[in-house]
């Protein structure tokens, strides 16, 4: 093997890769931009249609067969604008109003009432929900009130008292909900952010009958396939970075917008340190190696770059299974689980962040993704190799 | 310098099965000879020209250039020769100093080489204009000649050229006629393969006319015509394409 040849082949491929527009978008726009945009899209249409929900849901309708005392009043003190509606069920399917309240009598002389809402939508839910609220709670201090006209003390209706206690920390919460997202964000991308590199560089060179010169050039096939598969892992890792950096950036900017205190809390808080991140990139370097390899080897399949990206996309969901796999609370690594590629990288991601990573998980899944990216290598040279598909027509 | 010797290739395919694309051909190129390897689209010429540039291993034969087996010592077969293919093979998004940097190195010329090397066939070529420029932004000529230009870099005694003027206007062709007549006066062996019957009877010191992968004569241009009879080269190709059907037919 001749360090030359290899550092030639790879500083070819990054020139080229620099200079290719949808490498470029892959790699570095989308981690770049995307992720804030996506962010704030998303943050932008919460903030807005929760506050035009909140505004919505004080309209509601009461038939005029509402009778119990009280019960209108309390409603105004709460907020709410009372219509009057003839056919209560009809004004909420029609969104007249966002929810609405009719009264019946039952067999035993007792008054029923309804609450009709449509929970599909967020301002007849809030709508539904508060107004449910208030009358449990008038309901009670109707019967507190009986209760204290018979001598009976209030006592009887809540002899002890529950209440429940989220031991995980503030911290822990945070670094959860970070970590999740982060692992499944940066496993997608790094992903994507490889795949055009590697078609270019596979069957764009096919396409473009670039690969006969190098061939026929003194480099060996195993030092052009590693100096390509050495490119491709640093758009992969570069990727990595970017999605990482925009990612936390992003959660902090619009933590500091209007109404974003749960998000500025979270990013302060979960933020990885500089150890946990210097241990995240580690995680990630061997996957970055995996991804190039396993692209590169799919990639040399194809004829030309529109064959390779349909090769290419069940590798992609491939992978977003495992990662999202990875997002769900419950699981935790163990050895054995250490030893599924991507889904070990998305774990410890969420388990570094929170601080409670295993050594022993880290270490296995670690040498595991190292001995995955090594067959990856040796499959890509076997396939480079192959000259039924290298020379495919 | 190079010596082919019942040298066949066969590929599989689900159509047609197993079929000898380039079947049991032998001859050799000498230094300072200009080898022609005349046939139609399909013939076998490519193939050929990929196993003696060990892209492609031989199904069986033997094929040495510059003293080296194919098969046995491919690194070194390589270090012998320059490849240049009708195709081009240039990186558009780089520019032809930066391709002449790129093969430079894999050929293992040294830094300071380099430097001067990429200079004097930059000025050889009349390439001063356009080297710092993209290749996608060049003419089809230009292109040509920077692909010329990467196949002499390392100055190889073999030349392994695939159609190389296909494509492109008479004067550019022209230009690259002249540079491949130089490259035989200093002593290169050049193997050339083409379907052009002008280029081939310009260039040529000997021809090969192969067809349905084997070679139906080898001669200088007097033997070829002595063997057929006819006095232009196109004529002697076209009758001995047409011999295989007619013998098929007599038989």
């Amino acid at each position: 093997m001749n360090l030359r040849m290899v550092t030639t082949i790879y500083s070819k491929e990054m020139l080229d890769m620099f200079r290719d527009k949808r490498s470029l978008i892959s790699m570095i726009v989308v981690p770049v931009f995307a992720m804030p945009a996506i962010f704030g899209v998303v943050h932008y249409f919460t903030e807005s249609l929760g506050k035009k929900a909140l505004q919505e849901s004080t309209r509601i309708g009461i038939s005029a067969r509402v009778s119990q005392p009280g019960v209108r009043g309390a409603l105004k003190i709460s907020g709410f604008e009372l219509v009057p509606q003839a056919d209560a069920r009809a004004a909420v399917e029609k969104k007249t109003v966002a929810a609405a309240l009719d009264e019946k009598i039952g067999a035993d002389g007792s008054g029923q009432i309804t609450v009709f809402m449509d929970k599909t939508r967020e301002a007849s839910s809030i709508a539904g929900e508060r107004i449910t609220a208030l009358l449990e709670r008038l309901k009670l201090a109707r019967v507190k009130t009986s209760l204290r006209g018979m001598g009976v003390s209030e006592g009887v209706l809540d002899p002890f008292q529950v209440t429940s206690t989220n031991v995980a920390p503030d911290q822990k919460m945070a670094s959860f909900i970070l970590g999740s997202v982060l692992g499944y964000a940066v496993l997608l991308l790094m992903f994507t952010g490889g795949m055009y590199p590697a078609i270019d560089m596979t069957a764009g060179e096919k396409e473009r009958h670039t690969l006969e010169p190098l061939l026929a050039s003194p480099a060996s096939r195993e030092e052009i396939v590693l100096g390509k598969i050495f490119a491709s892992t640093t758009a992969s890792f570069l990727t990595a970075i970017l999605t990482i950096g925009s990612l936390l950036i992003a959660i902090q900017r619009l933590g500091m917008g209007q109404g974003g205190e749960e998000l500025e809390k979270l990013v302060t808080r979960a933020a990885p340190g500089v150890g946990a991140m210097a241990l995240i990139l580690l995680t990630l370097l061997p996957t970055a190696l995996f991804a190039a390899s396993v692209m590169i080897a799919v990639a040399l399949f194809a004829r030309g770059f529109k064959e390779a990206q349909s090769l290419l996309t069940p590798v992609i969901m491939a992978v977003v299974v495992p990662a999202v796999v990875g997002m769900l609370p419950g699981l935790e690594l163990n050895v054995g689980l250490s030893l599924i590629p991507v889904f070990n990288v998305s774990q410890l991601i969420k388990e570094i962040i929170i601080g409670e990573y295993s050594p022993i998980n880290f270490a296995t899944a670690f040498a595991s993704n190292v001995l995955y990216a090594l067959v990856a290598f040796w499959i890509s040279v076997r396939i480079f190799k192959t000259e039924s598909v290298l020379f495919r027509s | 310098m190079i010596q082919v010797s019942g040298l066949t290739k066969t590929f599989r395919d689900k159509a047609r099965g197993e079929r000898a694309v380039v079947d049991c051909i032998s001859f050799d190129v000498r230094d300072g000879e200009i080898f022609g390897l005349l046939g139609p689209n399909g013939a076998g010429k490519t193939t050929t020209l990929r196993m003696l540039a060990t892209l492609l291993k031989p199904t069986s034969g033997r094929a040495m250039v510059g003293g080296h087996e194919v098969t046995a010592e491919p690194a070194a077969v390589r270090r012998m020769i320059g490849f240049l293919s009708g195709d081009m093979g240039l990186y558009h998004r780089l520019t032809p100093r930066e391709i002449l940097r790129v093969f430079g190195r894999l050929n293992g010329l040294s830094e300071e080489r380099l430097r001067t090397r990429i200079e004097e066939v930059i000025d050889m070529l009349q390439m001063r204009d356009f080297a710092g420029t993209k290749v996608d932004q060049l003419s089809t000529g230009m292109k040509q000649r920077a692909a010329l230009a990467r196949t002499l870099l390392h100055d190889p005694p073999v030349l392994i050229l695939d159609e190389p003027t296909s494509g492109l206007d008479v004067p550019t062709a022209r230009v690259i006629e002249e540079f491949i007549l130089q490259a035989r006066r200093s002593g290169k062996c050049i193997l050339y393969s083409t379907h052009v019957m002008e280029e081939a009877e310009f260039l040529c010191d000997r021809i090969a006319v192969i067809n349905d992968g084997r070679i139906r004569i080898i001669g200088t241009m007097t033997e070829l015509k002595a063997a057929t009879g006819h006095e232009r080269l196109r004529e002697i190709f076209l009758d001995l394409l047409d011999d295989q059907p007619k013998k098929a037919a007599v038989i």
